[in-house]
């Protein structure tokens, strides 16, 4: 069992750990990779803190690491939010963008952008809007009484069309020199992250929780009847799964606008690699879908550097042919 | 603050602070012991102060000798000031004065690639209030860097701007007789026209969507001074967004407009469908080089110039009839 689960945990952070390496170690500056080591050597062992090094370090350790850190802990939100929205509705296009959260947190967020509020006011906004649109759409569908998944998605879909059409109206109302700086934003952009904290928490804390629910999703993903059968309280499990997928991609959302592609694609590769036991999926998630981000955000700054690619297109442009290949696939 | 922070010493007394710093100790270091360089008490006798457009103080203890300007119209404006030679990083479309294409560009206005901008260590960075994005800047500043916020929003704001940015520089006298020189122009423009008979005017920033100035806009102050009035002036959007339908109704006996290039003039033959439009039977359509009028720079004075002209033009147009 722990060798079952260790090793490809151990394959993936040693992964996660190369690619914090490589998105150290690459940037518009030309650092040759002894000063990103002496960097990393003097903050570890306090030596070699002279003045030619002064502006290594400001790349590397004020500059790179959080940006490097906010795509990891991005990444592994919305990777863990589609798998865990994916167990929910037994439906594998199930991710945060395409059921409408990114979109209703993207509202909340850019409502509070356009107030003039920042910070905490931002993230909270943002969170309201991802619980907004989680409210609306399992409120309608369980308004009838039964409810099938498909019904659920195709909710989803729609309520997500709809926030699509109050973004494109409030682009509209804005004034136009914010117009650019918007776009960035919801096309997915990492250059805002400043801090790292309260995502990399959060999804530490996530893995943490969901963890000892392993047991309880797996069979959860076998359909709501069999749960129940088998003394899974079904209903809070599904609320709690929704109200954390919410928090997850609102948290995301405010670190890095929307991201799509990332809660899609991810939980599928690995399943497809690592089979479906929720146990290990989740944290899983957690290190392929930061790993994945780090290495397409690392690509967006530095692929026509000195301009900057909102890091969103990368993952769509990575996302959209993987997608289309699994499916394809498994005709 | 990363104005108090004198600019030789930008990377020397830059303490280690920030959340950064403190989660990268926390996964890499072992020790407690990581090397705090205690942010130095700087005393306060900057020599130069000034006052950016955000209403901030920006302290320099020596003429900042290596600018980045990270808008175009701060690039111009820097040049303007006498301070070109020490431009040392500028962003996209900074295209004037030519000498500008030659320095290193970081990027977009929108997004500024902040690692080849540190690694050009300037002592001051010139911002633009609306334009930049603010977490960036603020980032900047959080590194130590000085950053001077620009934005004018009137004849007196660029005149003051050049000021400003000459005293930082140390380009005093040069920066002084440019400000001096645009301030007398302007001055006699409105001396030549405001008074003049009034013209309607329309004035197209754009064409698709189609977009117009108010009152408050520069351009709309430029309009006023040749003695036009601005038929969108009252419209509540510095930039409103119209509609053909609104211009008709208008029935602006001119309209001005810039285009996508310096000589193209194919927003003009659009309206010359509508024979009932006063602007199309007087043959009022005129074409302003959009880069003398859209930027807040001295070449605004010609793009007046030539506006101001434009619109006596009419004047006498109506006088013939």
């Amino acid at each position: 069992m722990l060798v079952r689960l260790g090793f490809p945990l151990g394959l993936l952070l040693l992964a996660a750990l190369a690619s914090l390496i490589i998105a150290l170690g690459i940037g518009s500056a030309q650092l040759s990779p002894g000063q990103v080591w002496q960097v990393v050597l003097g903050h570890l062992g306090d030596i070699g803190q002279d003045e030619g090094n002064a502006l290594a370090r400001t790349m590397v350790l004020e500059l790179r690491l959080p940006r490097a850190l906010s795509a990891f802990a991005v990444g592994g939100l919305l990777a863990v939010a589609g798998a865990l929205m994916q167990v929910l509705l037994r439906n594998p296009l199930a991710d945060p963008y395409v059921l409408g959260l990114s979109g209703g947190a993207s509202i909340g967020a850019l409502a509070a952008m356009l107030g003039g509020l920042g910070g905490l006011a931002i993230s909270g906004s943002a969170f309201g809007g991802a619980l907004v649109s989680t409210l609306l759409v399992f409120g309608l569908v369980h308004g009838s009484g039964s409810w099938t998944p498909s019904r659920l998605l195709l909710t989803g879909v729609v309520v997500a069309a709809g926030w699509g059409a109050v973004i494109t109206l409030m682009l509209a109302l804005s004034p136009a020199e914010r117009l650019p700086g918007m776009l960035y934003w919801l096309m997915g952009d990492l250059s805002y992250a400043r801090a790292p904290w309260s995502p990399l928490l959060l999804l530490l804390a996530t893995c943490v929780i969901v963890m000892p629910l392993g047991r309880s999703l797996n069979v959860l993903a076998r359909g709501p009847q069999q749960a129940a059968a088998l003394g899974v309280a079904v209903r809070p499990l599904e609320w709690c799964i929704y109200i954390v997928a919410s928090l997850l991609t609102a948290a995301a959302v405010t670190t890095a606008g929307s991201i799509g592609f990332v809660g899609l694609v991810v939980p599928h590769m690995l399943r497809l690699l690592l089979g479906n036991d929720q146990r290990l999926i989740l944290p899983a998630c957690a290190l392929a879908g930061g790993t994945l981000l780090m290495l397409a955000d690392t690509l967006a700054r530095t692929m026509i550097a000195p301009e900057q690619l909102p890091v969103g297109v990368i993952t769509a442009l990575l996302g959209v042919p993987t997608f289309l290949f699994l499916l394809y696939r498994s005709r | 603050m990363a104005n108090k922070t004198a600019n030789q010493t930008l990377f020397k007394h830059r303490g280690a602070t920030g959340p950064a710093l403190l989660l990268s100790r926390l996964i890499l270091s072992l020790s407690m012991l990581s090397g705090v360089v205690s942010n130095a008490v700087l005393a306060d006798d900057h020599s130069r102060c000034e006052m950016d457009d955000r209403s901030r103080k920006v302290c320099l203890y020596t003429p900042a000798q290596r600018i980045a300007t990270l808008s175009p119209g701060a690039t111009e404006l820097t040049y303007a000031a006498g301070a070109g030679d020490q431009v040392v990083a500028v962003v996209s479309y900074s295209d004037y004065p030519p000498e500008a294409k030659d320095v290193v560009s970081v990027g977009s206005h929108t997004r500024i690639d902040l690692e080849a901008l540190v690694g050009l260590a300037p002592d001051l960075v010139i911002g633009w209030v609306t334009g930049n994005p603010a977490e960036q800047l603020e980032t900047l500043e959080a590194l130590g860097m000085p950053v001077f916020y620009i934005e004018p929003r009137n004849f007196e704001g660029v005149a003051s701007a050049i000021e400003r940015l000459a005293r930082l520089a140390g380009t005093e006298s040069a920066g002084q007789a440019v400000a001096d020189n645009f301030r007398l122009r302007m001055a006699e423009l409105a001396a030549q026209y405001r008074d003049r008979e009034p013209v309607r005017t329309f004035y197209q920033v754009w064409d698709e969507p189609l977009m117009s100035v108010n009152d408050a806009h520069l351009i709309g102050q430029v309009i006023e001074i040749c003695g036009g009035v601005n038929v969108f002036g009252e419209q509540a959007r510095l930039v409103p967004r119209i509609d053909d339908e609104a211009v008709l109704a208008a029935n602006p006996e001119a309209i001005v407009a810039g285009g996508m290039g310096e000589e193209n003039r194919h927003w003009l033959t659009h309206w010359e469908q509508y024979s009932n439009l006063t602007a199309v039977a007087d043959d009022n359509l005129f074409f302003v080089p959009p880069s003398l009028i859209q930027r807040p720079t001295p070449r605004l004075m010609e793009g007046s110039q030539i506006l101001c002209e434009k619109l006596d033009i009419a004047r006498q147009r109506r006088e013939r009839d």
